[in-house]
């Protein structure tokens, strides 16, 4: 191919390309996204593969995800340490995902976790509750929120335990067909 | 609960112990329960080794994620967990490759190498696509439902200039050809009645200065005399040495062939979207959940746009509840109610129909009586009249698809329908509207132009059609698409210039409360897909007649294209309904289906049961259009022609009609049993969710 980059070495590119959905030019430029973010403490050379890590702040002010509701969790969902902290390898990991080449499948086990506010691998009331609030700004009265969340589980809820484990959440998402173009993120 | 935090069932939190519960259940559905229960009784410590159900099992997330893991030939990167974990992953599968033998390796190559390409060719693909980058950035902005409209109006730019290739290789490119090198072309029109055979487009006596101008307008004159309109192709063969062109059936088989591409191309872009909607056809059944799981889409970007999105669904979500209030309310009416509300109902759908009678009887007055105006000395001095008078037809056609709409909208509020039910039942009368209005022009045309259908009439009876105002019938019925393509276009640029500009201006700059109250032009995906849907029937039902016109519906798509484009960004607020994607590209197509349908009607017609017009056109001379292929036939090889006429016999048609027949209520029972299997599967799933509760409920 003839690059000349010093950013990556030729089995890492491979490496990436193999692990993520984006081609070696993509990850190029992603890299220099993550640089952008925080240009003193990314290096440009990631051949011995550095240990290095954004705070959330900087990843949720990004355009992309500034704007979204949801832009905390997202980060937080592909974090290491659930804190929202990156290395670049969850950065990657993370646009590659909520890239359009992902299948439903993997998308489905991440939206979960996404709108899972407390991380107790199940999606219940109260989540619900904080998921709906970040969707209508809080500008629903709280009887119709209360009226809203009854309504998704007594729909999604397969075993009657009041809260929506993953293979729930799953059914779910495979009936709707826009899921896929609504869960995505173009950088 | 038993259920503890990974899904496995922990035994000794089992408030009853040993699964004595399990005896009991008789049913098939919980022998699953029995024989766990079986297996517990004896061995407590051996839970790992248990085959549990992966339905109890792959409840929880990390065990879902897990047992993904296992399946070895997925490809690393739809593995659910960290980069590192998947480069180790990566590294272990490999290791395992290299243990496989070279052939196996070879093929692992060369399957990595043929994905790479794959991957640079749809990459590069993509710029070739028109409008990627407009149409991404619609739906960023206002959602994927009306970037749908647009990916829409492109689908059907490339299909008209497709079209158009094709009519333009063989129809009138040959014929230019022909025409520039002064070839010999036999005619091969017969003789006929001297009468029939008058026609000169060219106007008599004084031209007037704006002739040429309204010749344009109106397809007249000059216009009639070009490769635009039927009437100038000719009935003739042309023989070059071995170089045999049948101009007539070169015509007529164009026709059929991108009418038959249309619909091939239509159905299999729709197979897609009915599959989906097939999918969620129980859009009752996971309303709530797919508005607040899939509702937000997670490409925007504009902080003006999020706010409008967040508005859209708080919106959303309180119609649904309102409508299940209603739906409460409605079960309980009285029975004297309802009966009010029937008789209401039927009363209004008489007014409807009423109000669409008068608009098709406008519509039939303005068709018969332009023609009559038309060769009036006195309107033809003046010029707005003139032009009045011959787009009379266009003019009456856009007003009623423009009044009777708003009209319908109030009616509807009265019959008091639920909210779904409403937006269905407004959308089926405006297609049913405008669909059938173009029917009626068609209908006045038709019935002016064979006196009605009865060939024993006085001014039909010479030539089989009506000779004293018709001359060209083909190219007249031509000229009514055309105008009626222009003026839609003129209409659209009317609106966009002296209506949405000038109310965004007064809504900036103006506070006043009636001012804000209209607000903003909302972009209403629905009615503005019926209006494309209608400029290309229009369109279909020209092309026979009026060759060219795939052309000017390409430019004219384009260019509205852009319009719109410049409509949304600079006056138009996302419309509080979200309209969805993969709902919308269904109900497009379906819509777009109709229109083919219903174009078939009058150009099948005319080829088959109407008698071509003698002065002009590529079947002057003939009885009908159709009888050229029979002629041609005859002039095949023997066994050519019989097999032909084998096809086109009894003998052929009705056993094949017979196994289509059965062929699609085989089909009808597959799919319905299918159905039945899906009813018994949900049936499954509501029974093993009750009987959970219910469990619960004794267990506690």
């Amino acid at each position: 191919m003839g690059n000349k980059q010093t950013i990556f070495t030729d089995e890492q590119l491979d490496a990436y390309q193999d692990c993520t959905f984006f081609t070696r030019k993509e990850i190029l430029r992603l890299h220099g996204r993550f640089y952008e973010l925080a240009p003193n403490i990314v290096p440009m050379d990631y051949t011995d593969d550095p240990d290095v890590k954004l705070p959330m702040q900087l990843i949720i002010n990004m355009p992309e995800l500034v704007e979204n509701p949801f832009k905390e969790r997202i980060v937080q969902s592909f974090s290491e340490d659930g804190e929202g902290n990156l290395s670049f390898n969850d950065f990657v990991d993370m646009f590659s995902v909520m890239s359009e080449m992902a299948p439903r499948e993997l998308k489905a086990i991440y939206a979960f976790k996404i709108y899972d506010f407390n991380t107790d691998n199940f999606i219940c009331k109260s989540d619900l509750e904080k998921t709906l609030n970040k969707l209508t700004r809080e500008e629903l009265e709280e009887e119709e929120v209360n009226l809203v969340c009854e309504k998704v589980i007594e729909e999604a809820d397969m075993d009657g335990d009041g809260k929506l484990a993953f293979a729930d959440f799953e059914n779910m998402i495979s009936k709707a067909p826009d899921f896929l173009s609504t869960f995505h993120i173009r950088i | 609960m038993y259920y503890s935090e990974d899904g496995i069932i922990n035994e000794d939190l089992h408030p009853l112990g040993t699964g004595s519960v399990w005896r009991t259940s008789e049913s098939p559905v919980s022998n699953q329960f029995s024989e766990k229960g079986l297996r517990h009784r004896g061995n407590e410590s051996h839970l790992e080794t248990i085959d549990l159900q992966p339905m109890l099992q792959g409840r929880s997330l990390q065990v879902w994620t897990e047992l993904q893991d296992e399946d070895e030939d997925k490809p690393v990167k739809e593995f659910c967990c960290s980069m590192q974990r998947k480069r180790e992953i990566r590294q272990k599968q490999e290791k395992l490759g290299a243990k496989k033998n070279n052939w196996e390796s070879w093929k692992q190559d060369k399957s990595r190498s043929i994905q790479q390409f794959q991957s640079k060719a749809s990459e590069s693909l993509q710029f070739l696509v028109l409008w990627r980058r407009t149409i991404n950035t619609i739906g960023g902005n206002f959602g994927t439902g009306i970037a749908s409209y647009f990916t829409f109006l492109r689908f059907l730019i490339l299909m008209n200039l497709v079209t158009f290739l094709l009519i333009g290789g063989f129809i009138v490119i040959p014929n230019i050809v022909f025409q520039e090198l002064n070839v010999n072309q036999t005619s091969q029109s017969s003789n006929s009645n001297g009468l029939c055979l008058k026609y000169s487009p060219n106007p008599q006596g004084l031209e007037r200065y704006y002739t040429f101008i309204m010749d344009i307008l109106m397809g007249t004159g000059f216009m009639e005399l070009t490769y635009m309109f039927y009437g100038f192709y000719k009935n003739t063969l042309v023989i070059l040495a071995e170089f045999y062109y049948n101009l007539p059936l070169a015509y007529l088989t164009t026709t059929l062939f991108y009418f038959l591409l249309s619909l091939v191309w239509i159905v299999v872009r729709s197979v897609k979207g009915f599959k989906q909607s097939l999918v969620t056809e129980n859009t009752q059944l996971s309303n709530y959940t797919s508005k607040i799981f899939v509702g937000w889409d997670f490409c925007i970007k504009d902080p003006r746009i999020v706010k409008l999105k967040q508005k859209s669904i708080r919106y959303e979500l309180q119609m649904d509840l309102e409508e299940e209030n209603m739906k409460r309310k409605h079960a309980e009416r009285t029975t004297s109610q309802r009966a009010t509300i029937y008789t209401l109902r039927v009363f209004f759908n008489l007014v409807v129909i009423c109000l669409t009678g008068a608009a098709f009887y406008c519509i039939y007055l303005s068709t018969v009586n332009s023609q009559v105006l038309l060769t009036n000395s006195s309107v033809k001095e003046n010029f707005i009249l003139d032009l009045v008078v011959g787009y009379l037809p266009s003019i009456v056609i856009t007003a009623a698809n423009f009044f009777l709409p708003i009209v319908f909208g109030i009616i509807i509020q009265w019959e008091k329908y639920t909210l779904s039910w409403e937006i269905r039942l407004t959308l089926i009368r405006c297609v049913f509207l405008r669909l059938a209005s173009l029917g009626m022009l068609l209908y006045s045309l038709w019935d002016k132009i064979t006196c009605s259908g009865t060939p024993q009439d006085a001014q039909c009876v010479t030539c089989g059609y009506n000779i004293d105002q018709y001359k060209c019938w083909e190219t007249r019925v031509g000229q009514e698409m055309y105008k009626l393509l222009i003026f839609d276009f003129l209409t659209v640029l009317v609106v966009i210039l002296l209506v949405d500009f000038p109310r965004k201006m007064m809504v900036d700059h103006c506070s006043c409360k009636p001012i804000q109250f209209w607000g903003q032009q909302e972009f209403l995906v629905p009615q503005n897909v019926l209006d494309i849907v209608y400029g290309q029937t229009v369109c279909w039902i020209g092309t026979f007649f009026c060759p060219l016109l795939p052309l000017l519906n390409t430019v004219k798509y384009f260019i509205i294209f852009y319009l719109k484009r410049l409509t949304l960004f600079a006056n138009c607020r996302p419309a509080d309904r979200t309209f969805r994607a993969s709902s919308a590209n269904f109900f497009f197509m379906l819509v777009l289906l109709l229109g083919l349908a219903i174009s078939w009607v009058p150009v099948l017609y005319s080829i088959f049961s109407m008698t071509p017009s003698k002065a002009c056109g590529p079947f002057q001379g003939q009885n009908k259009i159709w009888e050229t292929v029979p002629m041609t036939i005859e002039t095949l090889p023997k066994t050519a022609a019989e097999f032909f006429m084998f096809i086109g016999s009894q003998a052929f048609v009705v056993p094949l009609f017979c196994l289509c027949c059965i062929l699609m209520f085989y089909l009808i029972a597959l799919a319905s049993s299918y159905g039945k299997l899906v009813m018994t599967l949900k049936d499954q799933l509501q029974m093993e969710r009750s009987r959970k509760i219910f469990l619960r409920q004794v267990s506690y």
